[in-house]
């Protein structure tokens, strides 16, 4: 897929720009906070309906703006398409695809495809479960935009049975109060319950789903990368353990581990078991990465994983996704660098943002598109 | 007021302003009546200016079904139909912890009540599919199970809705719920 042209209102520190890209690889090239990784934003944002940058919408729209756009021509094998989100910075954002609006935002997702790549991505390794978790299910929403759904109604469930949870804590020294005042509602309980191992299991069986697919695919680029026999494992380590991959036995074993945890979610008034405390573990040598080596390792690793991101999408949806090289390429030694830019080569659309050219090959140079970012106006 | 907007506010403000003295008189004296009368049903808990209402009172209906809703628009929704003739029972909301609403904020003891003490040969839930709908909606079933038969409406693909354009949700769920061929 090939992005034609994007056009940004009011977003973030741009008025109004309009860009188009005219080489498979576009450099944006400034100062640091002009507004560079703004654009890959705006990019992310069309692919995954998520910013890694942003919790808010109000954050993405221009300062005293009521609102903002980013719109964009794609081009797929089937044809082109017209992109557009406008955010609010007071209410919901609103998605259209060739000009109509859309009812359901889960029909946006998956039309364009890209992977992300910035500096923060190295948290992957060294950061907290957390970042891993996001990691995959933004890729999840990628490649199955059904899964969007399901995150948000399992979201939805663990907020619910949280707060029943809350409610149903007793303090020690008024427990007797509190007893009085919210008896524990067991029937109501068993059916969040029941929701939560029903809407969890698929979760997790799409996660593992997904890790499946993608560790050889690492593991192939791992080795690629590094020259060496080291072995990249990529594993799925979910809470809840998946025996076999039969649904009514992964819900069965997720309502026996609730029950094990019963006591300690009263007491703590909150739900202990589920997706939302997965893992995803990287192992080199069968040795956890994060206390595995130098930050040259951690870094190979993490565009290894990139590098399978970018194959699987286009394994699966048919069509090469965009690469988004957020600062990131100057931070990676030269045969790193060339690695990368030998597996992209023309097949993948690439852009990147970067502080100066001088760490570029000149051959590459000559082939890309250099734009010039500064105080939120882009120039050739 | 929900659903207008400072522009639609000001052009029925303005449409108000151009009427004649008497319309909006009875406009007004219109609103207030339906504050000072309207309340709930006794029995289903439905809006109703009577303290039973007209469904409740008519004898014309199927006294031994009960279809549960959520809202009283979904009983007015459900009576555009023309096809239900049983009677109703409103909750006046869904379960949902985070928005401190528990089975003792709804209508739900005086429903189990009513299957407890009358004559109910099946009681239909209607309630929305979504995360809180689906746990009000297993939660009154479970207590009403012990008494008469609880039955659900069926979720799938629109009337005149292309199986081709349905989304995969609605279509998961339109699998799951197939049934047999009469």
């Amino acid at each position: 897929m090939y992005l034609k042209t994007l056009h940004l209102r009011h977003f973030r520190n741009y008025r109004e720009q309009q860009v188009e890209f005219l080489a498979p690889k576009t450099i944006l090239v400034g100062e640091n906070a002009q507004g560079k990784s703004n654009l890959l934003e705006a990019v992310e944002l069309l692919a995954t309906l998520r910013s890694h940058r942003a919790l808010r919408d109000r954050e993405l729209v221009l300062d005293n703006a009521q609102a903002g756009q980013i719109a964009a021509q794609l081009e797929r094998d089937s044809g082109t398409v017209d992109l557009a989100i406008t955010l609010r910075s007071n209410s919901r954002r609103t998605v259209s695809l060739n000009g109509e609006t859309l009812k359901r935002q889960l029909d946006f997702l998956g039309i364009m495809n890209a992977v992300q790549f910035s500096s923060l991505d190295l948290d992957l390794v060294r950061g907290s479960p957390s970042e891993r978790r996001n990691w995959l299910d933004t890729l999840l929403t990628q490649l199955e935009p059904v899964y969007a759904y399901i995150l948000q109604q399992y979201n939805t469930v663990l907020r619910q049975r949280n707060a029943l949870l809350k409610q149903q804590r007793s303090p020690h020294e008024t427990w007797r109060v509190a007893e009085a005042a919210h008896p524990p509602d067991s029937t109501q309980l068993a059916i969040w319950d029941a929701q939560l191992a029903a809407i969890g299991c698929r979760v997790i069986r799409r996660r593992a789903r997904v890790i499946e697919r993608l560790a050889p695919l690492a593991q192939h680029w791992h080795q690629a990368i590094s020259g060496s026999r080291e072995l990249l494992e990529v594993r799925y380590a979910p809470n809840v353990q998946l025996g076999e991959d039969d649904p009514l036995l992964v819900q069965q074993a997720f309502l026996e581990k609730l029950q094990m945890r019963a006591i300690a979610e009263q007491h703590q008034g909150t739900t202990l078991v589920g997706p939302h405390r997965d893992e995803v573990e990287f192992t080199i040598n069968q040795t956890p990465a994060r206390q595995y080596g130098s930050q040259g390792q951690q870094r190979t690793l993490v565009l290894a994983l990139k590098l399978a991101e970018l194959k699987l999408i286009e394994a699966i949806v048919g069509e090469p996704p965009l690469l988004l090289l957020d600062d990131v390429l100057a931070e990676l030694d030269l045969n790193r660098q060339n690695k990368l830019l030998d597996t992209i080569q023309d097949r993948f659309q690439t852009l990147i943002t970067t502080t100066h050219l001088g760490s570029f090959d000149a051959q590459w140079l000559k082939s890309s598109q250099i734009l010039t970012v500064e105080a939120g106006q882009i120039s050739m | 007021m929900p659903g207008v907007g400072p522009k639609t506010a000001q052009r029925l403000a303005l449409h108000i302003l151009k009427r004649p003295e008497a319309d909006v008189q009875a406009l007004a004296q219109a609103l207030l009546e339906a504050k000072q009368q309207v309340g709930f049903c006794s029995i289903c808990f439905h809006l109703s200016a009577e303290p039973v209402c007209e469904i409740c009172r008519a004898s014309n209906r199927d006294p031994h079904t009960i279809c549960v809703v959520a809202d009283s628009r979904d009983v007015i929704a459900l009576e555009r139909t023309r096809e239900y003739e049983g009677k109703y029972h409103v909750l006046g909301g869904l379960i949902s912890p985070m928005d401190g609403m528990g089975p003792d904020q709804l209508n739900i003891t005086q429903l189990v009540r009513r299957v407890n003490k009358q004559d109910i040969k099946e009681v239909i839930m209607a309630i929305s599919p979504s995360v809180e709908g689906e746990t009000t909606t297993l939660y009154v079933g479970q207590l009403l199970k012990p008494f008469t038969k609880v039955t659900r409406i069926a979720f799938g693909l629109p009337m005149g809705g292309d199986l081709e354009y349905a989304d995969e949700v609605t279509l998961a769920r339109a699998m799951e719920g197939r049934r047999e061929l009469e």
